[in-house]
């Protein structure tokens, strides 16, 4: 019938439309930050932190942007759906993030702001007193944090633009066509380009995840069916551990509470706290964060897990294992196979376009931390190597050139590894480097003794943190799949037990247990940087303004 | 005035954070064997008015964090820029 014919011809052009729509957004927005770029100082505090002048709404929709990941809408559905209603705790996780954005991030920005730092490590390395080892250390953890990650989002994308047009090298072109988008907005225009981006990038992932939330609970035939069916599950899906049984109260508690304070204070959040234009920013940041984002997740895609146990039944497997069932095929693609097979059977041509949107949202959430984990590799690199150790007597303009190349580089670097993997089944990095991506924020939680040190206790000593952060990132290390692959031989007692206690909770909480100890230990025979710098930190932390001397108060409080 | 009087807030601020705590340990964590049904049982109840009881308690804690994290900032997280 023509009818239908045109409406099927419309339907199958419809992701080229979204899509299409999607990339042209992005280059305007970054070309709209570029604009912006240009009648600033053009400096690097313009180029990395957006000159301190982002408001409430940037602010509060790039830290939820790169805060969620590809993570946030396949592999969350995707455990509670293999889970259970147990891993809808792990929602609980966000209003963690929610409080640190105030409480670290209004003292980073204001301490950040006085003494115009850009990196963590500028932060980190004055307050202790270090040339070289902490600097270089924090650049590290940075870096563990950041590479991998990038490399796993244009990889997500590749994979979204397979599933969304579905035709011979769908994949490569779709990723180049995504790296090539994010390059230029990113060089173009900095952090302002990248802000404005995650804006609209955080507005899709939202409409995204409570889209797919609703469209199972509609499926289903309302909240009330939608429960019902879900209470009917089996047992092991509607009690703790969950179906595999990992997820038992350890493992979920340090799993939420050090993934929020890990992704928290990775190098990009950081320096989204320093582009704050203030802390009343922050702190309406930090209250959308907690109300919106943990809705997302408890009224969306993690009703799209458990509903997708009611439409799509786990397979329990002979030797005791669980599958996903044959129509979804891998755990994670639970809630594309949700709304690519319900909503345009529901709502015909409009749910065809809703489902290329949720597909678009998807890759909003991997380009979004990807641009800004490009953006923060390349003010680490610039402002902790480039300018320490190449040209300490660069001009700004220079090293905003220099970051510029690096995101060019690391781009393609990334695309070059994706490609290598994709041809030849030998060689799988990107495997190793999916594992290194879980790792990447148990890596940055190894910021946190120090960190919660030089803005709350200020007992820690260089030495002591610098050490400290050395054991938290060496058994994070041990206790990964790469650990048992380097030193298994070597020394198999002690990555045996690291790996052992890694079963049992996170692997950032067992690294930090052994930085602080280490840190604390060390601290107590060493002496803390000088008072007049902490007191200092302290008094800037709490609002004074850059010149203003520090009270005898502040100077007797902190002895 | 800068934050540095805030001594009348810091006594709120640890409440608010013992508070906080609790809420993530109740929620996520060891508190959770306080509703978890007994696959075992024979009359284990799984829901309760038709949502799945774990369900239900991560909605409770989560309440109890949104409260602190507003009441935290509508009284002792100051403005100044």
């Amino acid at each position: 019938m023509p009818t239908q014919q045109t409406a099927g011809g419309f339907e199958s052009m419809m992701p080229y439309l979204v899509f299409g729509l999607y990339i042209m957004m992005l280059l305007i927005l970054g070309f709209a930050g570029w604009r912006k770029f240009q009648r600033s100082r053009r400096g690097e505090e313009d180029y990395y932190l957006a000159g301190r002048s982002q408001g409430w709404i940037v602010s509060s929709l790039t830290i939820m942007a790169t805060f969620f990941s590809s993570f946030a809408l396949l592999g969350v559905p995707g455990t509670t759906y293999r889970e259970g209603v147990v891993f809808a705790l792990f929602a609980l996780n966000v209003p963690i993030g929610g409080a640190v954005i105030y409480a670290f991030g209004a003292k980073i920005a204001r301490i950040g702001r006085a003494r115009n730092f850009v990196t963590p490590a500028d932060m980190l390395a004055d307050y202790y007193g270090s040339r070289h080892a902490m600097r270089l250390l924090v650049a590290l953890i940075g870096f563990l944090f950041v590479v991998p990650y990038v490399i796993v989002q244009l990889r997500a994308g590749g994979m979204l633009a397979e599933q969304l047009f579905g035709f011979q090298n769908a994949f490569e072109i779709g990723t180049i066509v995504l790296a090539i988008t994010a390059t230029l907005y990113i060089i173009v225009g900095g952090m302002r380009s990248v802000g404005y981006a995650d804006v609209v990038q955080g507005l899709l992932l939202i409409m995204g995840m409570l889209l797919g939330g609703a469209t199972i609970v509609w499926r289903l035939g309302g909240p009330e069916a939608f429960f019902e069916q879900v209470s009917q599950l089996p047992a092991s899906s509607l009690s703790s551990p969950g179906t595999t049984g990992f997820w038992a109260p350890a493992m979920l508690m340090t799993a939420a509470a050090f993934g929020a304070l890990g992704s928290l204070i990775q190098p990009a959040q950081w320096m989204r706290f320093y582009a704050a234009s203030s802390t009343r920013t922050l702190r309406r940041s930090a209250i959308i964060f907690t109300v919106v984002l943990t809705s997302c997740y408890i009224f969306g895609v993690m009703l799209v897990g458990l509903g997708g146990q009611v439409q799509y039944p786990l397979q329990y497997l002979p030797d005791g294992g669980v599958a996903a069932h044959a129509d979804v095929g891998a755990f994670d693609q639970i809630l594309i196979v949700i709304v690519k097979n319900n909503l345009p059977a529901m709502l015909g041509l409009f749910g065809a376009f809703l489902a290329g949107m949720i597909m678009i949202a998807i890759m909003a959430a991997a380009m979004s931390t990807a641009d800004a984990n490009v953006h923060a590799f390349s003010a680490i690199f610039t402002r902790d190597i480039y300018q320490r150790y190449v040209a300490p007597r660069s001009t700004e303009q220079e090293r905003v050139w220099v970051g510029r190349i690096v995101i060019f580089f690391s781009i393609v670097f990334s695309l070059f590894l994706v490609f290598l993997s994709r041809n030849n089944p030998q060689f799988t990095p990107i495997q190793m480097l999916t594992n290194m991506a879980l790792l990447g924020i148990a890596f940055s939680t190894q910021l946190l003794p120090a960190t919660v040190d030089m803005l709350y206790i200020h007992r820690g000593s260089r030495q002591g943190a610098t050490a400290g952060m050395i054991v938290g990132v060496i058994v994070v290390f041990l206790s990964s799949p790469f650990g048992n692959m380097i030193f298994g031989g070597i020394s198999s007692t002690m990555v045996g037990v690291a790996t052992d206690y890694a079963k049992i909770i996170d692997r950032g909480a067992l690294g930090l247990i052994a930085n602080l100890t280490v840190f604390v230990l060390i601290s107590f025979f060493t002496s803390r940087p000088p008072l007049g710098k902490i007191a200092e930190y302290v008094a800037l932390s709490r609002g004074r303004r850059k010149g203003e001397p520090v009270t005898a108060s502040t100077m007797q409080e902190v002895r | 005035m800068p934050a540095q009087t805030a001594a009348p807030g810091r006594t709120l601020g640890w409440v608010l954070f013992i508070v906080f705590v609790i809420a993530v340990v109740m929620g996520t964590g060891p508190g959770i064997w306080l509703i978890n049904p007994d696959v075992d049982g024979p009359s284990a109840d799984f829901a309760w008015r038709g949502i799945p009881i774990i369900y239900l308690w991560g909605l409770l804690w989560y309440a109890v964090q949104l409260i602190v994290i507003l009441t935290a900032a509508f009284t002792i997280w100051n403005e100044e820029a």
